[in-house]
């Protein structure tokens, strides 16, 4: 398609990402040269992100925006340049100035070298630091899960499929004095518009949401989840909910495992 | 417990990427403020996993502040813009794709007539975006949603939900013309 999209709503449909192949690439080669079609996509992307706010607002952790604070501020100041000392005003002869102009102008393409090399290496070392926050983050989630594997209080759970239920197998571990749940499993993907959804069911009280998830052909689930400390557990169980999880089960058991 | 609390409050996007650009950490944490619960909650929904979530609201507004300066406020929405790069992101992770982190922050144009920088105006488009999605036909909303949260296009709605690739096209088509008319700015006032 070299022409306009004969309809308006294949720019949403676009923003949407529902186009596929051919007509994919005929918007986008399409609004590279038209200023009027990219303007009419800039508009869809806009109602189309308006489908964010569909969903409640979920505050983060305050940790996260510390974090980002932190990481703006290392940031900031590996990349400022450090200040040039002010130079004396000399009124020195005529031959001093001969000597003293040439050695400034050098000195100055030197300190302009010195301060592009200084802010490269500082756009490194931030990058560096934030990938190090990474890696610690990381082996931190490590250590939580070799904590858990390793803890002798630690229980087993394998959660067995039901009848007339998608098929699946899944294992859950748990540590109650860590507060501390590991879940792995494979199962058939849910209906349309539903998602899984494990609970740990206790021994006395409501069950608790354990991790909403969505299951693909072929692709194990794996996560860690905290939850409150001390919860002695009867039961897990994996139930069928509408998209987004529920507080409190309301669909079929898909897979449960009793505790022993 | 409302997060937007200080001078930065009634500042408008484009006075705080302003500020940004100038360095300004308080103006980054305003723009957070106003906007990281829109997001998270979005990459939540996506992702399933807080944690992962957390990390791509991380990376979004630090690149925020390390980009500030390609945002032009004057022709483009802010929180638009934002939930772009934050769906993109995180479907991508749930697809274990990994584009180079930073390669669309320049690329997306998303304008916006809607204004939504204070708490209430986001409570409300929730309200109205809610509403426009519930007042679909299930089968519409349904295919909405696999295309918004799950990244999924056409041909892979009617392969997840065994429909003809005719029906889910009709569907997709019929719903994003009813969103389009329900959103509208026109139609907030009625």
């Amino acid at each position: 398609m070299n022409g306009h999209p004969t309809r308006e709503e294949d720019f949403d449909l676009y923003a949407l990402g529902a186009l596929e192949g051919d007509e994919k690439l005929a918007i986008e080669s399409h609004v590279v040269s038209c200023a009027d079609c990219a303007r009419k996509l800039a508009e869809a992307e806009g109602r189309i992100a308006l489908l964010a706010f569909a969903t409640p607002r979920v505050e983060p952790e305050p940790a996260v925006k510390q974090l980002l604070m932190e990481q703006v501020r290392a940031a900031a100041e590996s990349a400022a340049p450090e200040r040039e000392p002010e130079s004396e005003r000399t009124t020195g002869s005529k031959w001093r100035n001969a000597v003293l102009i040439p050695v400034g102008a050098a000195l100055a393409i030197a300190t302009l070298l010195l301060w592009n090399e200084n802010r490269r290496l500082d756009q490194q070392l931030a990058a560096l630091h934030a990938s190090m926050q990474q890696q610690q983050k990381q082996l931190q989630d490590a250590r939580e899960v070799a904590g858990l594997i390793t803890a002798s209080d630690t229980i087993t759970v394998a959660l067995a499929p039901q009848a007339g239920m998608p098929k699946g197998a899944a294992r859950v571990m748990y540590n109650a004095k860590m507060g501390m749940l590991m879940y792995d499993g494979e199962i058939e993907p849910a209906p349309s518009g539903k998602n899984y959804q494990l609970w740990l069911v206790p021994a006395s009280g409501s069950p608790i949401n354990a991790g909403v998830f969505t299951a693909v052909s072929g692709q194990p689930n794996h996560w860690m989840m905290k939850l409150p400390q001390g919860i002695e557990p009867k039961t897990f169980a994996v139930t069928l909910e509408p998209a987004g999880g529920m507080p409190q089960p309301t669909g079929p058991k898909v897979l449960v495992g009793g505790v022993s | 417990m409302n997060p937007e609390i200080g001078p930065e409050v009634r500042a408008s996007d484009a006075a705080l990427i302003e500020r940004l650009v100038r360095r300004d950490e308080a103006a980054l944490a305003a723009l957070y403020d106003r906007y990281a619960g829109m997001l998270l909650s979005v990459l939540i929904r996506i992702l399933r996993d807080t944690q992962a979530a957390e990390e791509i609201l991380q990376d979004i507004f630090f690149q925020l502040w390390r980009t500030a300066s390609q945002f032009d406020a004057s022709r483009g929405s802010l929180p638009g813009w934002l939930a772009v790069i934050a769906r993109n992101r995180a479907i991508s992770r749930l697809r274990r794709h990994n584009p180079a982190a930073g390669e669309e922050l320049a690329e997306r144009a998303v304008t916006s007539p809607l204004n939504f920088e204070s708490a209430m105006a986001q409570q409300q488009l929730l309200g109205r975006v809610k509403g426009a999605l519930e007042s679909l036909p299930k089968e519409q909303r349904a295919a909405i949603e696999l295309a918004y949260f799950e990244g999924l296009t056409h041909s892979e709605i009617a392969r997840r939900t065994g429909d003809p690739l005719g029906t889910v096209k009709t569907r997709l088509r019929t719903a994003v013309e009813t969103l389009k008319r329900t959103l509208q700015p026109s139609a907030a006032s009625t």
